[in-house]
């Protein structure tokens, strides 16, 4: 132990008295620090932890890199190591000094940079201090022991000169350190792969940006890790202490050894793409904490009210104020100005009613690379296209969607916010087992199984619902559905419905049950439901049933738009196809395929053995108006999926048509954003305009609160703080 | 009584590649002895020493230092011997004390490292700078850290190497005191004087073997080495043909006839007969001086060559 604290005493004190280790340790990362926060003008967002990542990488480099292995190679060639070789020592304790010390050098440089990083451009705290200061640590080891192996395998400082820097360089341009690696044309991003600097930008954004720890970035550590091994024990190995004993060209392959944790971690990551998706993710996570101010803007808080002129300050992916009469000074506070005047600020439109994963149409010949998880991706990102930032997903395959709703909220894809009731619960020969009739036998079963629950009995129903709980369902839709002359359906037993209504009640999961008629809005509201999805359209919903809906504040979606878009077939008409946002989310394939089956083809049996459809739409209006005027809370649902109900585009068409019936576009707004929020049980983060909720908004020019089409417009998408690129929404895979 | 070899190197050889640098070597040295390896550079000295430090591997042959061998038993070894080694360094920044200090760490054994620096000379200089220090300074530092641990064997390689004349002449007086306090020192040089007047034992050393070893004295009086005469006198000696003394060469003299010089197998008799003939000149003596072999001559006598070839 003598020898080891003394040398680890004496490399301190000569560290200390050399003017180049001080600049290059201390100077030099303040120089880069403070340049890359006035250039990248962190002071508009938590963009200052990316320039802290990429001190801290830019240090770990030199550190390990230029400190240990230059510093061995200079003590060989002027014979110092010469006179250690006479001491009684092997190479471990001055390798083990070198690590050590190095280490202890930079930390006071670490704990610098996080404090002015923190006092000067208010970078909030890691979730993980821990995890910061043991993945610094681990860093400077592992570069150390690769800056040991160099100095191992040179024979003279001018080949250690040519190969640090042949190492330097690559890690200093494609690890991340200087410029994001999502920004790197695709071949680079590639490359990055297999550079171990680049595992320390991630890992330590991950750490700032999405509050990670160790665990999180295992493999990273592991690789780190035993670079830090492998190394130390090959710099023993191979130590020379004299600079006549030469190494043989061959040798010099050992420096591989050191790399090969990361040629495996590189290759497993290129083949699953899964560190370039991290870095992706992290980019966004540093475009979401901009800091943004939108002024002169109307708006329209969600909750009701509105201001005429008003602004919004945006920080950290959260609405940080709201400003009323006062008009804030954007420099400062330091943030970016987005001017709005003539424009409407909405919170995100939040859709209660979708299918992800039925297409909205047919198309004559289904893409190739088709499958539900690419349907129900491209959904969410059409959703987000058009404004609408949270959906309900109320009937879909429940792992597809728990894995997108999971993609969406690690910000591994641009989408809207997902929330899942999984399948929906039917009983055997009911409303939902149609569509999978003319499915082959072996995928029917899967399809039944992912998308439905056949309850026998209501301890079965019970246990189902338990069971979708633990899942991670956001709730339950239930079919409550006798259907009509020509399209008759097995009713659930209301049994069964009252004992799922109890336990998603005591799960805490928001129950919304279809209906068909005035008889089914009665059962579910005896069962408890909260949600009446889409009421009926076959006659007049009672107003006793109404004012029970009002009293209770059972949420009511009626789903004018599937109502229409089936009067629309039946007329055979593709005017729908031909809207704006339509025509924008597209997919092409989709529009065409289903405009060829309207026109040429045979209708479905649902559309064509019911007969008035015009008659249908107006009667939903009908009872539309009369709970609104009954006070019944109303929420937006498109039922999107059902063919010419595209995903999107339909939510605002929703909103004209609640218009068209008689709802003040204040009032449908609100329904489609805070009566939303509530039902989700998520108003206290989404659906209005006030400090602290998520920044999910809609910018859009005009004023809908007397045009309501005026939704259409968009000017810009907020999702979690970030300015949504619209028009690469769709370039995900 | 004789005592045990200290040191014990039989057979010894060692190779690179194709190339012999020591080709089969055997000497002893004995508690309390300086033994001098001497030998044109190249010869082998360096190799030699360093397979005995422990610092190489041998090719073949066995070797015992205090009892170890150096090739399995290098780190036990290390820490109870002093070494001084060619042309080593220290970082510029460490201080005279911080050198010392460090070094003391790494042995099992320590004697007063103040008492030493005085000793050395560098008390004043205990706070200086490596880089600082004059290369005497240096040599002598480099003396003190072989001694930190109070060794009974000293390896003492080339350690006056590149010295003026007056930090050579400290060494060598530290090197007589080291050999008053009976430690065992392996030294090696090419300077002849050096040997001449440090060691007790010498071996001379020629393309990895030991061409002539004895006491110093001994292998003058092996080789046919001549010592010459040599006489200056106050006046010119007389014009003409000088007598041809016995056991001599030819006389020769300088241009002013003052200085005169013999080469002579038998120096006192030959002296006694060029003195009594300048008398019988009347040519007053100024100076008479005797030339004895040095190991220089006898190098040359045994190879052929100069030593500092």
């Amino acid at each position: 132990m003598k020898p080891y604290l003394a040398l680890i005493k004496i490399d301190l004190k000569l560290a200390y008295r050399q003017p180049v280790v001080i600049f290059f340790t201390y100077l030099f990362p303040l120089v880069f620090f403070f340049g890359f926060a006035e250039l990248l003008r962190v002071k508009q967002g938590g963009t200052i932890s990316y320039v802290v990542s990429m001190v801290l990488v830019l240090g770990i480099l030199g550190n390990g890199l230029f400190g240990a292995g230059m510093r061995t190679v200079q003590e060989r060639d002027n014979n110092i190591l010469r006179r250690f070789r006479v001491a009684p020592i092997t190479p471990t304790p001055l390798l083990v000094a070198s690590t050590f010390t190095g280490w202890l050098i930079y930390m006071p440089a670490v704990l610098l940079i996080l404090l002015l990083a923190h006092f000067i451009y208010e970078m909030p705290a890691p979730d993980s201090t821990m995890s910061l200061l043991v993945l610094v640590s681990l860093g400077v080891m592992s570069f150390r022991a690769i800056g040991l192996i160099v100095a191992s395998v040179v024979n003279s400082m001018q080949e250690s000169n040519i190969i640090i820097n042949l190492l330097y360089l690559p890690m200093l341009l494609l690890s991340g350190a200087t410029f994001p690696i999502t920004l790197l044309p695709e071949a680079a991003q590639y490359v990055a792969q297999f550079v171990p600097a680049s595992y320390l930008v991630t890992g330590f954004q991950g750490i700032f940006l999405r509050g990670e720890s160790l665990v999180d970035i295992w493999p990273s550590v592991v690789a780190l890790g035993i670079t830090f091994v492998v190394g130390l024990f090959l710099s023993r190995q191979l130590f020379r202490w004299d600079k006549e004993e030469k190494i043989r060209a061959a040798g010099k392959l050992w420096v591989l050894a050191v790399l090969a944790p990361f040629f495996l971690l590189g290759s497993y990551h290129i083949y699953s793409r899964e560190h370039m998706k991290k870095a992706e993710t992290l980019w966004r996570s540093l475009q979401r904490s901009e800091k943004l101010l939108i002024r002169d803007a109307r708006i329209f808080t969600g909750d009701g009210r509105v201001i005429e002129s008003g602004a919004v300050l945006i920080e950290n992916g959260k609405i940080g104020r709201v400003y009323e009469d006062e008009t804030p000074d954007p420099e400062h506070l330091n943030a970016r100005v987005i001017e709005a005047s003539g424009k409407t600020l909405l919170p995100g439109l939040i859709d209660m009613h979708v299918h992800l994963a039925a297409p909205g149409g047919s198309y004559s010949e289904p893409p190739r690379t088709a499958s539900p998880e690419k349907a129900m991706g491209r959904a969410l990102a059409s959703y987000l296209y058009c404004g609408i930032t949270a959906v309900k997903s109320v009937g879909d395959p429940l792992g597809m969607s728990l894995s997108l709703r999971e993609e969406v909220s690690r910000a591994e894809r641009l989408g809207a916010e997902l929330f899942a009731c999984g399948p929906l619960f039917t009983t055997p020969g009911g409303h939902g087992t149609e569509y999978l009739k003319n499915l082959p036998a072996p995928w029917r079963d899967i399809a039944e199984k992912e998308l439905l629950r056949l309850p026998g009995d209501p301890e079965e129903a019970r246990r189902q619902v338990r069971e979708l709980k633990q899942a991670g369902a956001n709730g339950i839709k239930a079919v409550l559905e006798t259907g009509q002359a020509g399209m008759l359906f097995e009713r659930m037993d209301t049994a069964v419905l009252r004992a799922i209504a109890e336990q998603a009640r005591s799960e805490e999961l928001p129950l919304v049950v279809h209906t068909g008629s005035a008889a089914d809005i009665a059962d579910a509201l005896d069962a408890g439901a909260e949600g009446i999805e889409h009421g009926t359209y076959r006659e007049t919903i009672p107003d006793e049933l109404l004012a029970r809906m009002a009293k209770r504040r059972t949420a009511y979606s009626p789903t004018l738009s599937v109502i229409e878009a089936l009067s629309e077939l039946a007329a055979r008409s593709d005017r729908l196809l031909g809207r704006t946002l339509v025509q924008q989310v597209g997919p092409r394939g989709l529009l065409d395929g289903t405009r060829e089956g309207l026109l040429t083809g045979g209708l479905p049996e649902r559309v064509a053995r019911v007969e008035n459809w015009a008659r249908a739409l107006d009667l939903a209006k009908e009872n539309l108006r009369r709970a609104y005027e009954a006070g019944v809370p109303l929420v937006v649902g498109s039922d999107a999926g059902n063919p010419l109900v595209i995903h999107g585009p339909t939510v605002h068409r929703e909103l004209q048509l609640w218009v068209e019936a008689g709802i003040p576009p204040r009032i449908a707004l609100q329904a489609a954003t805070h009566n939303a929020a509530i039902l989700l049980r998520a108003e206290q983060r989404i659906g209005s305009i006030r400090p602290g909720n998520d920044a999910d908004l809609l910018l859009v020019d005009g004023n809908p609160l007397e045009d309501i089409s005026a939704t259409e417009r968009i000017s810009l998408v907020l999702f979690k703080g970030e300015r949504v690129r619209r028009s690469a929404l769709f370039q995900q895979e | 009584m004789d005592s045990d070899p200290i040191i014990r190197v039989r057979s010894l050889t060692k190779s690179y590649g194709s190339l012999q640098a020591v080709g089969g070597i055997d000497f002893e040295i004995r508690a309390g002895e300086v033994f001098g390896l001497l030998g044109p550079n190249g010869a082998g000295k360096t190799t030699t020493v360093e397979i005995l430090e422990g610092l190489r591997p041998r090719t073949s042959g066995e070797v015992f230092v205090l009892g170890f061998d150096p090739a399995t038993e290098s780190t036990r070894l290390k820490d109870q011997i002093g070494v001084c080694l060619q042309s080593t360094n220290l970082p510029d920044k460490i201080r005279v004390m911080e050198a010392m200090e460090l070094f003391a760490s790494f042995h099992s054994r320590n004697v007063h490292i103040a008492d030493l620096l005085r000793r050395l000379q560098l008390w004043e200089q205990r706070r200086q700078y490596y880089s600082t220090l004059s290369g005497g300074q240096k040599q002598r530092l480099v003396l003190a850290m072989a001694l930190l641990n109070d060794p009974q064997v000293l390896f003492l390689d080339e350690p006056t190497a590149g010295l003026d004349p007056q930090a050579r002449r400290e060494i060598h007086s530290l090197i007589s005191e080291l050999r008053t306090e009976k430690r065992t020192i392996l030294l090696t040089t090419h300077y002849i004087e050096e040997a001449e007047k440090l060691c007790d034992q010498v071996a001379i050393l020629d393309g990895g073997l030991i061409i002539s070893s004895g006491t110093p004295q001994e292998i003058q009086n092996r080789t046919l080495g001549r010592s010459v005469v040599e006489i200056r006198c106050e006046t010119p000696l007389p014009d003409g043909d000088l007598p041809h003394w016995p056991d001599s060469d030819a006389a020769s003299f300088n241009a002013d006839r003052t200085h005169l010089s013999v080469a002579t197998s038998h120096p006192a008799r030959t002296l006694v007969e060029i003195v009594r003939w300048i008398d019988q000149h009347g040519v007053e003596l100024e100076d008479v001086r005797l030339k004895r072999p040095s190991l220089e001559d006898v190098f040359l006598e045994l190879t052929g060559r100069s030593l500092r070839e």
